[in-house]
C-alpha cells in the first residue's frame, strides 16, 4: 500500500485552521475506521495516510501522526525515537497494550499512548490535545503509569497514583471525582501532573519538551518542580 | 513448587551428601581403635608402668567416640570441649605410663588416635580447632619424646616424632577438608536441581496455559469467524442489537486472549478469569486488564479479592471491565459495570496479613466495586 495525500495539510494554530493529521497503520480496514473517526470531526483533517512512516510525512507535514505501534510485523519504538527527537508530534496506538511497552513508547518521546480498542472519543481527544502539546491520558496510559515499577520512575504523589488508578479502574472521571470527592477539573490535573512527570523521566526529546513547556504556561506545574520531579516531597495539590 | 520448598529440598540433598562423611569418620575411628590400639595395648600390657590406666583410658575413649557419634548421627546435646579435654588427658596419660623403650610402639596408642577422635567431636566446625588439638597433642607428645630420650638418640627420635605427628596428623585434617569440599559441591548441586525443578514447573505450567489458551482461541475464533460469515453473506445485519452484542463479545473474549501475557498463570487472575468465563457465557463481554506482576498471596487473601467481585460480576449486563493492578505491597482488584438493581453502597475491612478492604458503589450509571490488599 502507497501514500495517500488526501489534502494539502493546513498548521494548527494558525487562526481556527485544522490539525493537520496523518495516520499510519499496515491494516487498510484499521486505517479506514480511525480515518472515518477523525474525518468526522471539525477540528481535525486527515492529511496522508499509509503503511509506511517516511512516505506518508513525504507527503507533507502533519501536526500530529498517529502511528500503529506494530507495522509488518516488527514494533517501531525506535521509529518514535527517531520522529519525536526530531519534534514530530507521535501518538502511539496499539493493541500490545502491555505496560512495558506503553511505558517504552513513552520515554521514546511519544505524546500519547492509545489502546485499539479505547475507541473514538478516546482517539479524537488524544490526538487534539497532542497538537496542542498537552497530556492525555486514555485509561491504558494510567494503568502502566500506575503500574510503573522500574527504578527510574518519576515519583508521584498519593493523589496522582490514586487519582491514576481510579480513572484506570472506572474509565469515568465523573466517578472518580465523586470517589476521591474532589472536581473533575481536580481529577485531571492530577492525571495530567502524573503524566507530565514523565515527560521529564527517561532520555530527552523535543515532543518531551514542549509538553513541559506548555504544562508551564498553562500552569499544570511550576518551573521549579520540573527539576525536582522525584520528590516525594512536592506539594499534592495542582497548582 | 514453591521456593522455599525447593530450598529445603536442596538443603535435605546437601545433608544427606554429608552423611557419607560422617559415615566415614566414625568407622575410622572406631576402625583404628579396635583394630590398632587393642593389639597394642596387649602386647604392652607387661610393660606398661599402670596397665589398667592404659586400658582405662581405652574406655574412655570409646566413651567419647559414642557421645561424638551421637551427636554427629542423632544431634544429641554434648560437651564437646570438655570431651577434647578428656582426651588429651587420656593422652598424657598414655604417654605417662608408657616405657621408653616402646614409645614409638602401638603400644603407645593414645597419641596416634586423638586426631580421629577430636575430629568426630569437631567433624561441623571446621579445620581450625581440629588443628590445635592436633597442635596440643603433638607438644605434649614432643615433652614425652623429649623426657623419653636418652643422651645421644635425641635426633633419630625427634625425625621419628615429626613423622609420626605428620603421618597422624594430616589424614584427619585431610578428611576435613575434602568434606568441606564435599558439602560445598552438594549443595551448588542441590541449587542447580532447585533451579532446574523450578524451571521444569514453570515450564509445565506455561505449556498447561498455553495449551488452555489455544483451546479458549479455537472456541473464540470459530464464533467470530461465524458471526464474521454471517455479517459477510447478509446473513447477520450489523443494525440489529443482538448481532452488535455478539460482535462485542467475540472482540472482547478476542482481546482478553491478547492480553494475557503472564507465561505461568497466577492463581488470582486465573479465578478471576474463571469468573470472567461465565459472565461471558452469560452473553456479558468483560475486559479483564492486569497490570504489574502479583506478589504470592495466601488463598485467603485472593478469596477476600476476588469473591465481593465474582458476586457482583455474575449480576453483570451489558459489559465490564475488571482491572487488576499488582505491586509487592499492594494489589488492587476492581469492578465496573453498569448500574443495576443493587445497595447504593457497602465497605468491608478484613484484617489478613495486612489488611483487604472492600467497597461498592452505585450511582445512575456505573457500579464500582474494588478489593485492596495492602501487606502489614
Amino acid at each position: 500500500m502507497g501514500t495517500d495525500t488526501v489534502a494539502s495539510g493546513m498548521t494548527y494554530g494558525s487562526g481556527g485552521a485544522r490539525v493537520a493529521v496523518a495516520i499510519v497503520d499496515d491494516h487498510p480496514v484499521v486505517l479506514e475506521g480511525v480515518r472515518s473517526w477523525l474525518a468526522a470531526d471539525p477540528r481535525l483533517e486527515v492529511v496522508a495516510t499509509g503503511d509506511n512512516v517516511d512516505a506518508v510525512l513525504s507527503a507533507g507535514p502533519a501536526d500530529v501522526i498517529l502511528l500503529d505501534l506494530r507495522l509488518h510485523g516488527r514494533m517501531v519504538v525506535d521509529k518514535v525515537s527517531e520522529l519525536s527527537a526530531a519534534g514530530q508530534r507521535v501518538v502511539v496506538y496499539s493493541e500490545h497494550h502491555e505496560s512495558s511497552t506503553i511505558l517504552a513508547v513513552l520515554d521514546a518521546g511519544a505524546v500519547a499512548f492509545l489502546a485499539k480498542h479505547e475507541g473514538r472519543d478516546h482517539c479524537v481527544e488524544t490526538v487534539l490535545a497532542a497538537a496542542a502539546d498537552r497530556p492525555y491520558v486514555p485509561p491504558s496510559l494510567a494503568g502502566a503509569m500506575v503500574g510503573d515499577r522500574r527504578s527510574t520512575r518519576p515519583a508521584l504523589s498519593d493523589k496522582e497514583r490514586e487519582a491514576l488508578l481510579l480513572w484506570f479502574q472506572s474509565m469515568s472521571k465523573a466517578s472518580v471525582a465523586k470517589r476521591m470527592q474532589i472536581s473533575e477539573h481536580t481529577v485531571k490535573q492530577y492525571v495530567d501532573r502524573a503524566r507530565i512527570k514523565y515527560a521529564r523521566a527517561g532520555r530527552p526529546a523535543a515532543t518531551k519538551s514542549a509538553l513541559l513547556a506548555r504544562a508551564i504556561e498553562d500552569g499544570l506545574i511550576r518551573p521549579e518542580e520540573i527539576g525536582t520531579y522525584r520528590s516525594h516531597a512536592s506539594p499534592d495539590r495542582p497548582a | 513448587m514453591s521456593s522455599e520448598r525447593l530450598r529445603i529440598a536442596g538443603a535435605t540433598v546437601a545433608t544427606t551428601a554429608d552423611r557419607g562423611g560422617r559415615i566415614a569418620a566414625v568407622f575410622i575411628a572406631f576402625g583404628w581403635h579396635f583394630a590398632v590400639n587393642v593389639p597394642g595395648i596387649a602386647t604392652g600390657w607387661t610393660d606398661y608402668r599402670v596397665p589398667w590406666a592404659a586400658a582405662a583410658g581405652w574406655v574412655l575413649f570409646t566413651f567419647v567416640g559414642v557421645l561424638a557419634g551421637a551427636r554427629l548421627f542423632y544431634g544429641f546435646a554434648v560437651p564437646v570441649f570438655p570431651l577434647l579435654a578428656v582426651l588429651l588427658i587420656v593422652d598424657v596419660l598414655v604417654i605417662a605410663i608408657t616405657p621408653d623403650a616402646i614409645f614409638f610402639h602401638s603400644a603407645n596408642w593414645a597419641w596416634g588416635t586423638i586426631g580421629w577422635f577430636a575430629l568426630l567431636l569437631l567433624y561441623d566446625r571446621g579445620i581450625g580447632p581440629l588443628v590445635m588439638v592436633l597442635a596440643a597433642n603433638a607438644a605434649l607428645g614432643l615433652v614425652g619424646v623429649l623426657a623419653a630420650t636418652p643422651d645421644g638418640n635425641g635426633a633419630i627420635n625427634l625425625s621419628r616424632f615429626v613423622m609420626y605427628i605428620y603421618g597422624t596428623g594430616v589424614l584427619p585434617i585431610a578428611l576435613v577438608a575434602a568434606m568441606d569440599v564435599l558439602r560445598a559441591t552438594a549443595a551448588t548441586a542441590a541449587a542447580s536441581e532447585s533451579a532446574r525443578a523450578a524451571l521444569e514447573s514453570e515450564r509445565l505450567g506455561a505449556a498447561h496455559a498455553q495449551r488452555e489458551r489455544q483451546e479458549r482461541l479455537g472456541i473464540v475464533s470459530e464464533a467470530a469467524g461465524a458471526l464474521l460469515h454471517d455479517l459477510a453473506s447478509g446473513r447477520a445485519d450489523p443494525a440489529d442489537l443482538d448481532v452488535q452484542r455478539s460482535c462485542a463479545l467475540a472482540a472482547a473474549r478476542l482481546r482478553r486472549l491478547i492480553a494475557e501475557s503472564d507465561d505461568v498463570p497466577d492463581p488470582l487472575l486465573h479465578e478471576l478469569r474463571a469468573c470472567v468465563d461465565v459472565a461471558e457465557r452469560q452473553g456479558v463481554p468483560v475486559d479483564l486488564i492486569s497490570v504489574g506482576d502479583l506478589p504470592e498471596l495466601d488463598v485467603a487473601i485472593r478469596r477476600r479479592l476476588a469473591e465481593p467481585l465474582a458476586a457482583t460480576l455474575a449480576t453483570a449486563r451489558d459489559w465490564a471491565r475488571v482491572t487488576v493492578v499488582a505491586q509487592p505491597d499492594e494489589v488492587v482488584v476492581s469492578l465496573t459495570t453498569p448500574a443495576t438493581a443493587g445497595p447504593a453502597k457497602e465497605a468491608h475491612s478484613w484484617a489478613m496479613n495486612g489488611v483487604v478492604d472492600y467497597w461498592y458503589e452505585r450511582d445512575e450509571e456505573l457500579l464500582w466495586a474494588q478489593t485492596r490488599w495492602r501487606a502489614a
